[in-house]
């Protein structure tokens, strides 16, 4: 589904002269305001409006600087300033073109293998790099970046994510910078007419209404995240037990996939080594790649045998849980449970292992994964569950990504049966 | 915008006009040394209480997006419309503490800048001290703090400022911590929707003059934790409440080194927790009306093998709230009625406690089997063992130790009365151990009240010989002298078959080993390795 997302995208790209006036529509379903430039509302107080009442954009779309056809200076990334620029279109990483990021020159979009689910938010990944640098490959962690890089994670959402590339409105931008001493990171909001996006560090929720990819109507309670939240999934121990920021998307695995570049799709490691980005790139038969999971979300997990369900299965729950979920992480390692993709041991990895700590998320449940039955394992049902209290993953999520729920369900249902004690 | 090296923020020029305008008048209002009325919590701690400080402090807080829209003009604005009284001074927003009384950089907020706060806290990386003004913080999100060292969170005193996180729409803490040097103090968190305080990963950790509670009293929707330190070396935890909590009001986790003093816990599942933690120092604290009193454990195979604790000094009574846990939940196995109890625990001592009306027990040893019978569930591989196993003698094998046995416990000097007089037996699928004491003590006929001390005799070589000779103490448990205490040894497994065999047996006191003074073979005292040392916390 993604990358069928990222070509549908790039063919409106492709086509944005005869597109321009698309952005004069009416944004019918999105019913949140999010505006934090919008006179005296607190931006906290992102105000819901009736669905149907429609909010006609304030601005056309060249009404700003980042929509402006002229062209983009270079990219600016200051990494002699630890504060962040007040508004992200400094770096000039990107401007909208109907409403979709339009990458300056040195900064490659990118997509994974299989992503992090936020309440069905689309993404545009992009990575900038200084002129003559290079990223070092790493066959499991994460890419080791130069100084002065940059990450630059948008977000968005359009009113029937059916058909996303209507209407698409982008909400906030993440940026990470690698500095000489680690990676900060930087959350920018953007305005209501799109003109710009601001640096927001305390965060928000958004009230978000919209018609997910399979026809339903869903109301997301969508985090924005403060700038501490960041760390929640960002941070990581070293071998001497000290935190340190990293990016968990660009590995291997997730990135050994193909892309529709402008000049036609082309493996993403392929590409990047191609373009002199990347140094140590080994054989592309030596690099295993993370399941597809837009097979899943889209037809389902029918065609999955065992193994393949507990490929997909293991490679969901490593990007979306196992930031916090394992050995080295700051915030989740006292769970003990492990959810890395390569976690060996079945005790860690939840096999009839009652949890510590769950309070109300056990959901009465004693066992994170009861082999054979997903009905009573603590994992399936936090996964499904959308009441406050009993959600995982903690942050980013208060929908319930249907796909991956009967993924993890089909999966721990065809394990062999075993009674937990 | 909030520019670097701010050290006082606009609030302060308020504050400054608060204490210089009316010399004249009502200085009591505002002067920062007169003793004000605020909840009753001592005020002498104010001056050594604002932590660790730094004139160094830069605010890397960036840009203001809304410049104007929640910012302090409007709110001012509101503020002296509202507050003039007849002499014309509006009630202090600061009454017991302000930034003057710091001398790094310090940052005042009041209940309407919370977005102003929101984005103080996102930006630190220096020490700074924020100081939250008289009132109600309203967020609908964690406060998070992360990354700077030295931060301290500091309000007006309990109940006086209240950080209130009812609008919460996602499973966050309220107060959120990872940050060396942090203090909090004098303050109320109330209605998060996870743990009230999480301070995680972090050394040289105060908290002191802190309520957390949850509004609606006590339901199992609450929050998991009240204060809650958790992998944190050198813990200060001081003169605290917690009340609410859906598991333990006061949980010191998976920690090393830990003082927790002269707080209370109330209406808690499980009102104060040790757990996986090593060296720790627990007194004069007051658990009452929780499920579980004070309770100390390990975790089945957490890398922190839990030791060196010594509980003294508390009062421990009336805890028989019914169990309101999550059922599933470790803590939802807990009787109601429960005093103490050491489980997967080593080295633990319990001295000059007063215990009183427990109904189920005052104090029980459990091995950790009782409660997860697979051994594996218990081993801790070597390579990930955290802290210091030295001299505890765990059981190994070439690939990891176990933290299951409940052993070294001595138990002396402590006064009981009134306990044990109505077990909790009500739900033996939840709470089998509570329901077998209920059993084994009230039927058929010898009904009398549960012994003060009940050692489950898991892992002896013989138990429960009826006689002293016929019984080990290879786990070296001490019973030493006490007040008002009786002593029991069970044999756990023996009696659940009992209970659960075909047909059915019900165990009797007659079954049990159920010595009187001096408790021989269990009238050791001390530990087999020396003493539990003193601790001092380098702060």
């Amino acid at each position: 589904m993604a990358r069928f997302i990222i070509m549908a995208l790039w063919l409106a790209l492709l086509g944005s002269l005869a597109c321009e006036s698309e952005d004069s529509r009416p944004d019918a379903a999105v019913a949140a305001d999010v505006s934090p430039g919008d006179g005296a509302t607190d931006p906290m107080d992102a105000r819901p409006s009736d669905a149907d009442a429609g909010v006609t954009d304030a601005a056309p779309a060249d009404a700003s600087p980042m929509d402006a056809n002229a062209p983009l200076g270079p990219v600016v990334v200051d990494i002699s300033n630890p504060q962040p620029p007040p508004l992200l279109s400094d770096f000039r990483f990107f401007r909208l073109r109907n409403g979709v990021p339009d990458y300056n020159q040195g900064v490659v979009p990118y997509d994974l293998n299989t992503p992090l689910f936020s309440d069905f938010a689309l993404k545009w990944r992009a990575i900038y790099l200084p002129p003559g640098s290079q990223i070092q490959f790493h066959p499991t962690d994460s890419f080791e970046f130069p100084v002065g890089s940059a990450i630059v994670k948008s977000f968005a959402i359009a009113p029937d994510l059916r058909t996303p590339e209507v209407d698409v409105r982008i909400l906030e931008t993440r940026v990470l910078i690698r500095y000489a001493d680690g990676w900060r990171a930087f959350p920018y909001l953007w305005r209501e007419d799109r003109s710009d996006a601001d640096f927001f560090a305390r965060g928000a929720v958004l009230p978000l209404t919209f018609i997910d990819p399979r026809g339903q109507t869903r109301t997301a309670q969508y985090l924005v995240p403060q700038r501490n939240q960041c760390f929640a999934c960002h941070d990581q121990l070293n071998a001497e037990g000290g935190a340190f920021l990293t990016p968990l998307g660009p590995k291997a695995r997730y990135l050994h996939r193909s892309f529709p570049y402008e000049g036609g799709a082309a493996n993403q490691l392929t590409h990047l080594a191609g373009l002199g980005w990347l140094e140590g790139l080994p054989d592309l038969g030596d690099v295993n790649p993370a399941f597809d999971f837009s097979e899943v979300a889209t037809t389902g997990t029918t065609g999955l045998d065992q193994l393949g369900l507990e490929r997909a299965a293991r490679d969901y729950l490593d990007i979306n849980c196992a930031h916090c979920h394992n050995p080295n992480s700051v915030q989740g390692v006292t769970s003990q449970l492990f959810l890395s993709f390569d976690t060996t041991d079945r005790f860690r990895l939840g096999v009839c292992k009652e949890p510590g700590s769950a309070g109300t998320g056990s959901g009465g449940l004693r066992f994170d994964i009861v082999p054979g039955n997903a009905a009573q394992s603590i994992l399936h049902f936090r996964m499904a569950s959308e009441t406050v209290g009993e959600i995982m993953p903690l942050v980013g999520r208060s929908l319930r990504d249907d796909p991956a729920v009967e993924l993890i369900r089909a999966w721990i249902d065809g394990m062999a049966p075993e009674a937990c004690d | 915008m909030i520019e670097p090296n701010v050290q006082k923020r606009r609030p302060m020029t308020r504050r400054v006009l608060c204490c210089l305008l009316p010399l004249a008048l009502a200085l009591a209002a505002c002067g920062d040394d007169t003793p004000t009325e605020d909840a009753g919590t001592p005020d002498d701690a104010a001056a050594r209480d604002s932590g660790p400080r730094s004139d160094a402090g830069s605010i890397d807080s960036g840009v203001r997006v809304d410049a104007g829209a929640t910012d302090t003009g409007g709110s001012d604005a509101a503020a002296d419309d509202a507050g003039p009284s007849d002499t014309g001074v509006p009630p202090d927003p600061f009454s017991r503490f302000s930034c003057a009384e710091v001398s790094g950089a310090c940052l005042e907020f009041l209940p309407s800048e919370v977005g102003d706060l929101l984005d103080a806290v996102n930006g630190l990386s220096a020490p700074t001290t924020l100081v939250l003004a008289n009132g109600r913080f309203a967020l609908d999100n964690a406060l998070t703090i992360r990354g700077a060292s030295g931060v301290t969170l500091t309000g007006q005193g309990i109940d006086e400022t209240i950080l209130d996180f009812s609008s919460q729409t996602a499973q966050a803490n309220g107060v959120d911590v990872v940050g060396d040097n942090f203090t909090i103090s004098h303050l109320t968190i109330t209605d998060s929707k996870k743990d009230g305080l999480r301070i995680e990963t972090s050394t040289n950790v105060i908290v002191r003059f802190l309520k957390v509670t949850w509004s609606g009293g006590p339901l199992s929707t609450n929050g998991a934790y009240g204060i809650y330190p958790v992998r944190c070396t050198n813990v200060l935890l001081e003169d605290s409440e917690a009340y609410d909590a859906s598991d333990a009001g006061i949980y010191v986790g998976q920690s090393i080194n830990a003082v927790v003093r002269r707080n209370i816990a109330r209406r808690n599942v499980a009102g104060i927790e040790i757990e996986n933690t090593q060296f720790a120092d627990v007194y004069e604290n007051l658990a009452e009306d929780n499920t579980g009193g004070l309770l100390v454990f390990d975790l089945p195979g957490n890398p922190i093998v839990g030791r060196d604790i010594k509980i003294h000094d508390n009062i421990v009574r009336e805890n028989n709230r019914p169990n309101f846990a999550a059922s599933g939940t470790t803590v939802s196995a807990i009787p109601a009625g429960t005093g103490t109890f050491a489980l997967a625990s080593r080295r633990v001592e319990i001295t000059d406690n007063t215990y009183e009306n427990n109904n189920t027990m005052d104090i029980a040893m459990i091995s950790g089997l009782a409660v997860s019978s697979s051994t594996g569930a218990w081993a801790i591989p070597l390579d990930q063992v955290v802290g210091s196993t030295a001299g505890l003698g765990l059981l190994t094998n070439e690939t990891a130790v176990f933290n299951f046995r409940t052993e070294e416990i001595w138990i002396h000097g402590n006064t009981h009365s009134g306990s044990g007089t109505s077990p909790d037996g009500l739900d033996p699928v939840a709470r089998e151990i509570g329901a077998l004491i209920s059993f084994l003590y009230t039927f058929p006929t010898d009904e009398r009240p549960v012994d003060t001390y009940l050692y489950d005799g898991i892992g002896e070589t013989v138990v429960p010989g009826t006689t002293a000779a016929g019984n080990t103490n290879n786990n070296h448990i001490c019973v030493g002298s006490n007040t008002g205490a009786t002593f029991a040894v069970l044999d756990l497994p023996k009696l659940a078959d009992m209970l659960q065999g075909t047909p059915s047996v019900f165990p009797t006191t007659a079954d049990i080993f159920r010595p009187g003074p001096p408790f021989t073979p269990f009238d050791c005292s001390g530990f087999t390795n020396g003493p539990i040392a003193d601790l001092v916390l380098p702060f």
